[in-house]
C-alpha cells in the first residue's frame, strides 16, 4: 500500500520554480527523510502535499485517494498529521486545550456547542496522556506562551500525534533545540509504531540517516537522489550539493 | 429612454471621478503601509469645509481646492505622528482609533460649520450647463469633474507605473521588507504617500462639496462608497480603485434611476457576488 | 469571591426599580439590551477574532419586523417576536458570506453590508416609514400575561438577558467555542488539525446574528419605536466599543462596557453638546491605553 504518492509536482511563485517536477512514493509504514540545502523547496513541497498550498501542476495521493485539490481537513480525515517548521501553536490557550483541539479535530465532537469541554472526560484523559507522552503533563494548565521553546517543539509533535494520524509529516521537528532536546525528540520519533508512515524534513544529517529507511534529496526544487541512507552518504552529487558547486 | 441612460452614465462617471480621488489614497495607504484609515471620510468633510470657508473668504475656487487638500495633509500628518504610530499593524486597533478620530472630527465640524447643507461656491465658468448632442443639457461642473478625475488618475498612474518613486512604492506594496532592505528611507516614503492620500481626500471634499453639498453624516456616506470601491477593486491596487470607482459610480447612478428605493441593493449585489467568487476583489493580492 | 460579587450584582439588579426610580430603570434596561448586542459582537471578536461592524443590521431588522407585524398587521407578540428573531437570523445567514474573507477585508465588507440595511430602512419609505420609522409599538403581551409598565419590562429583560448570558457561557465553554478560539489563535493550525474553519466561523456568525436579533426584539418593545438609526454604522461601532471597553473575550465585559458607554453618553450630553466627540475620545483612549478593557485593567490591578 502506498501511503504517499506524488507525481510531477510543481509549485511556481512568479518566476521562481520552488518545486520542479517532483515525484516520490512512500510505502505504508516507511520512514522517509527529505533532505536538501536551504531553499531546496522541502517545506514548499510539504505544503503542497499537506494542502497548505495549491500545487501549480502534478498530483498528490494519500493511501490511493487523490487529494491534489482537496481541502486540508479532508487530508486530515484520511489520516494526515503534520508539524510546522515554525512552531504553530495556540499561544493563549493552555497545553491541555491545545491537545483537546487536536483530539476532537477529526470527529464530530468539535461541533458540540451545548456542553462544556470539561464534560468530555475521555477527551481530557486522552489529552493528559498525550502530554505525558511528551513529558509535558505537569504543564497541562499553563498557557503555551509561558513554556520554553524546547517544550513548544515537543507540544508541536504532540499535537500532530493526537489527531490519530496514519501518515505523519514532520517539518524539522528538532529545529532550534539543544542536543539533549534533540535526542529526546529523535527517540520519540524512532519509537513511533510502524503503522504510522513518516515523511520528515530534517537538516541534521545524523538524525536523518539514523531514522530513515529511505532518503530523498532535494536541490533547487528537484529530486536529485532517492535511495538508502548509505547511498546518500556516499553519493558524490549529494556531497557537491552540500559542500561543492552544484 | 436612451438619453436618460446616457445622462445617468455621466452621473455615474462623475461620481466615479470623485470616489476615485478618495479611494485611491485609501487603497495605497493600505497597500503600502497596511493602514486602514476610517477617518478618510472625515478628511473629505473637513477638507471640504475648510475649502468652503476659503472660497467664501477669497473667492478663489482653486485656492479652496489646494487649501482644503493642504489642511488635511497637516491634519493627517499630526494624526499619523501622534496617534496612528501607536497601533502598528493591528487593524482592529486602527479601525477603532480612526473611527474615534472621525467622530471627534465630525463633531468639531458640526460645531464650527453647523448642521445645514452647505455648498462650496464654484466659479462662474464651472457653473451652468453643457449642451450635448441631441439637445441634452448637463451640468458643466460634473463634466469638468470627470475631466479632473481623468487627469488626476492619469497622473497617479504615470507616477505609480512609470517613475522611480512609483516603482519603489509598488515594491513596497508587494514586499515591505525588501524595500526596507534596499536602504530606501521607508519612513519618508510612508509620509509622502500618506500626505498624497490626505491631499486627495481633502481636495475631493472641496470638489464634492460643490455639487453634493457638505453636511453632518456626509463623511460616513462617502466613506462607505469608497470602501465598496476598494473592496471591489482590491486593497492596494490603483487600477482596482479606478475600475472599482467606475463600477460603483455607474451602479449607483443606474440604481437610483431604476430602483430608487432599493439602490443600496444595487451596491450589495456585486459585493455579494464578489464574496462568492473572488473575496480579494478584482485586483487584490494575497496578503 | 466571584460568586459573592455575582450575588450582590443580582440583588442590586432585582432591587433597582424600587431604589432608583423610572429614569434609571429605563436606562439600565437599555444597558442590558445593548450589553446583549455587544455580547453578540464579542462572540465573533473576542473568540473567533472577527471584527463585525454590521450587527446593527440584525438588531434593526428584527426590531422593524416586530414593529411592522405588531403595529401594522396586529400580529400578537407570541408570533411577532420569534418572527423578528427569525428575520434577523435569516439576514445573518446571508451576510455570513463575509466569512469567506478575513482581517481588514472582513471588516470593510461588514461595514458595506451594514450600510445596505441602513439604506433600505432609510429609502424604502413605503415599507419602513423612512426616517420616521415605525411608531406606537405596544408592550409585549402573551394572552393573559401582558407587560403594562416599564418596571415590569425591566424584569422581563433582566430574565431574558440572564438566560442568554447563561446560554452564551455554555457556548463559549463548549468544544465549538474552544474551536473558535483556536481559529483566532492560528487558523492554519486548525485547518491541519481537521477543522473546516470557514464553516466554523459561518456557524458562529449566524449564532451571533441570532443573538443580536434577539437584542433587537427586546429593544423595540422598550423603545416603542424603531427608525433607521437602529441600523446605523454608529450603533454597530458603539456596540463593538462597549465590548472592548468592558473587556473583550469575557462575559461580563459586554455589560460593563454597555454601562460605561451609555452612562457616559447620558451624563455628558446633559452638559456638553459634542457627545459624539466624547465617544470618539473614549474610542481613542481605549485603543491607546486600555485595549484589554476594564475587566483587563481590573485583572491586572488585582494580580
Amino acid at each position: 500500500m502506498t501511503a504517499i504518492q506524488v507525481e510531477g509536482l510543481a509549485k511556481v511563485f512568479g518566476g521562481l520554480r520552488a518545486v520542479d517536477d517532483v515525484s516520490l512514493s512512500v510505502a505504508a509504514g516507511e520512514r522517509r527523510v527529505l533532505i536538501g540545502p536551504n531553499g531546496a523547496g522541502k517545506t514548499t513541497l510539504f505544503h503542497c502535499i499537506t494542502g497548505t498550498l495549491k500545487p501549480s501542476a502534478g498530483r498528490v495521493a494519500l493511501f490511493g485517494a487523490d487529494v491534489t485539490h482537496a481541502a486540508e481537513y479532508r487530508r486530515t480525515a484520511l489520516g494526515m498529521g503534520r508539524t510546522f517548521q515554525i512552531t504553530n501553536l495556540f499561544p493563549e490557550l493552555t497545553l491541555l486545550e491545545n491537545l483537546t483541539l487536536a483530539i476532537v479535530g477529526t470527529d464530530r465532537r468539535k461541533w458540540v456547542a451545548h456542553r462544556p469541554v470539561e464534560a468530555f472526560g475521555e477527551v481530557r484523559r486522552q489529552a493528559q496522556a498525550g502530554l505525558e507522552k511528551v513529558g509535558l503533563a505537569d504543564r497541562a494548565a499553563q498557557p503555551v506562551k509561558h513554556i520554553s521553546y524546547g517544550e513548544r517543539r515537543q507540544l508541536e509533535l504532540a499535537l500532530a500525534l493526537n489527531t490519530g494520524p496514519k501518515v505523519l509529516f514532520l517539518d524539522e521537528p528538532c529545529a532550534g533545540l539543544s542536543p539533549s532536546e534533540r535526542q529526546r525528540i529523535s527517540r520519540m520519533i524512532a519509537e513511533l509504531p510502524r503503522d504510522i508512515t513518516l515523511l520528515m524534513i530534517e537538516h541534521d544529517m545524523d538524525v536523518a540517516l539514523g531514522l530513515a529507511d529511505r532518503v530523498t534529496v532535494l536541490h533547487r526544487g528537484r529530486v536529485i537522489l532517492d535511495g538508502s541512507p548509505q547511498e546518500v552518504q556516499t553519493s558524490p552529487e549529494v556531497r557537491d550539493v552540500y559542500f561543492g558547486h552544484a | 429612454m436612451l438619453t436618460s441612460a446616457v445622462l445617468q452614465a455621466i452621473n455615474g462617471i462623475s461620481l466615479a471621478a470623485l470616489l476615485f480621488l478618495l479611494a485611491s489614497g485609501f487603497t495605497l495607504s493600505f497597500g503600502l503601509m497596511r493602514v486602514v484609515n476610517m477617518a478618510h471620510g472625515a478628511y473629505y468633510l473637513v477638507g471640504g469645509y475648510i475649502g468652503l470657508t476659503l472660497a467664501e473668504k477669497t473667492g478663489s475656487f482653486a485656492l479652496a481646492l489646494v487649501g482644503g487638500g493642504a489642511a488635511v495633509v497637516v491634519l493627517g500628518f499630526l494624526i499619523d505622528r501622534f496617534l496612528m504610530r501607536r497601533t502598528g499593524e493591528n487593524h482592529l486597533a486602527q479601525v477603532l482609533l480612526t473611527v474615534g478620530i472621525a467622530f471627534v472630527l465630525g463633531d468639531l465640524a458640526l460645531w464650527i460649520w453647523g448642521g445645514d447643507n452647505l455648498m462650496v461656491p464654484a466659479p462662474q465658468y464651472l457653473k451652468g450647463a453643457v449642451v450635448l448632442p441631441g439637445e441634452l443639457y448637463y451640468p458643466r461642473y460634473r463634466f469638468v469633474l470627470i475631466f479632473f478625475g481623468v487627469v488626476v488618475g492619469a497622473a497617479l498612474w504615470l507616477l505609480y507605473r512609470k517613475t522611480q518613486l512609483g516603482a519603489v512604492v509598488r515594491a513596497g506594496v508587494d514586499d515591505r521588507e525588501q524595500v526596507n532592505a534596499t536602504g530606501i528611507n521607508v519612513d519618508r516614503l510612508f509620509i509622502l504617500v500618506s500626505a498624497l492620500a490626505s491631499f486627495l481626500a481633502g481636495m475631493a471634499g472641496v470638489a464634492g462639496g460643490a455639487f453634493l453639498t457638505l453636511y453632518p453624516g456626509a463623511e460616513w456616506e462617502i466613506l462607505v462608497y469608497a470602501l465598496v470601491v476598494v473592496i471591489v477593486g482590491g486593497l492596494g491596487s490603483l487600477e482596482g480603485a479606478m475600475i472599482g470607482a467606475l463600477i460603483v459610480g455607474l451602479l449607483d447612478a443606474y440604481g437610483r434611476w431604476l430602483l430608487p428605493e432599493f439602490s443600496y441593493f444595487v451596491l450589495f449585489g456585486p459585493i455579494a457576488l464578489l464574496m462568492l467568487f473572488r473575496p480579494r476583489g478584482l485586483f487584490g493580492k494575497e496578503h | 469571591m466571584n460568586r459573592t460579587i455575582a450575588l450582590i450584582a443580582l440583588a442590586a439588579a432585582l432591587l433597582l426599580p424600587h431604589i432608583a426610580g423610572p429614569y434609571w430603570t429605563g436606562l439600565v434596561t437599555l444597558m442590558y439590551i445593548f450589553g446583549l448586542l455587544a455580547l453578540s459582537i464579542d462572540l465573533l471578536l473576542g473568540h473567533a477574532g472577527l471584527f463585525s461592524l454590521t450587527h446593527a443590521s440584525f438588531f434593526a431588522v428584527s426590531a422593524y419586523t416586530v414593529a411592522i407585524l405588531q403595529v401594522r398587521y396586529g400580529v400578537p407578540t407570541l408570533l411577532a417576536a420569534p418572527a423578528g428573531v427569525l428575520a434577523g437570523t435569516l439576514l445573518a445567514l446571508l451576510f455570513g458570506l463575509a466569512v469567506r474573507t478575513r482581517g481588514v477585508y472582513f471588516i470593510l465588507i461588514t461595514i458595506a453590508f451594514g450600510y445596505v440595511v441602513w439604506g433600505v430602512a432609510h429609502r424604502w419609505s413605503s415599507f419602513t416609514g423612512g426616517d420616521n420609522g415605525v411608531t406606537n409599538v405596544p408592550f409585549p403581551a402573551a394572552g393573559p400575561l401582558a407587560i403594562t409598565s416599564h418596571t415590569q419590562y425591566y424584569y422581563l429583560v433582566l430574565v431574558a438577558v440572564i438566560l442568554c448570558a447563561l446560554g452564551y457561557r455554555v457556548l463559549i465553554r463548549s468544544p465549538f467555542g474552544l474551536g473558535l478560539r483556536g481559529i483566532k489563535a492560528s487558523e492554519s493550525r486548525m485547518r491541519s488539525l481537521g477543522y473546516r474553519t470557514t464553516l466554523h466561523l459561518y456557524a458562529a456568525f449566524v449564532l451571533s446574528g441570532a443573538l443580536a436579533s434577539f437584542a433587537g426584539v427586546l429593544y423595540v418593545y422598550y423603545n416603542k419605536f424603531v427608525n433607521p438609526v437602529a441600523a446605523s454604522f454608529q450603533v454597530s461601532v458603539e456596540a463593538a466599543l462597549m465590548a472592548i471597553v468592558g473587556g473583550s473575550g469575557t462575559l461580563i465585559g459586554a455589560f460593563i462596557g454597555a454601562g460605561v458607554v451609555l452612562g457616559l453618553r447620558n451624563w455628558v450630553s446633559s452638559f456638553f453638546e459634542l457627545h459624539a466627540a466624547v465617544m470618539g475620545a473614549v474610542f481613542i483612549a481605549t485603543v491607546l491605553w486600555a485595549p484589554q478593557g476594564l475587566v483587563g485593567l481590573a485583572r491586572r490591578f488585582f494580580k
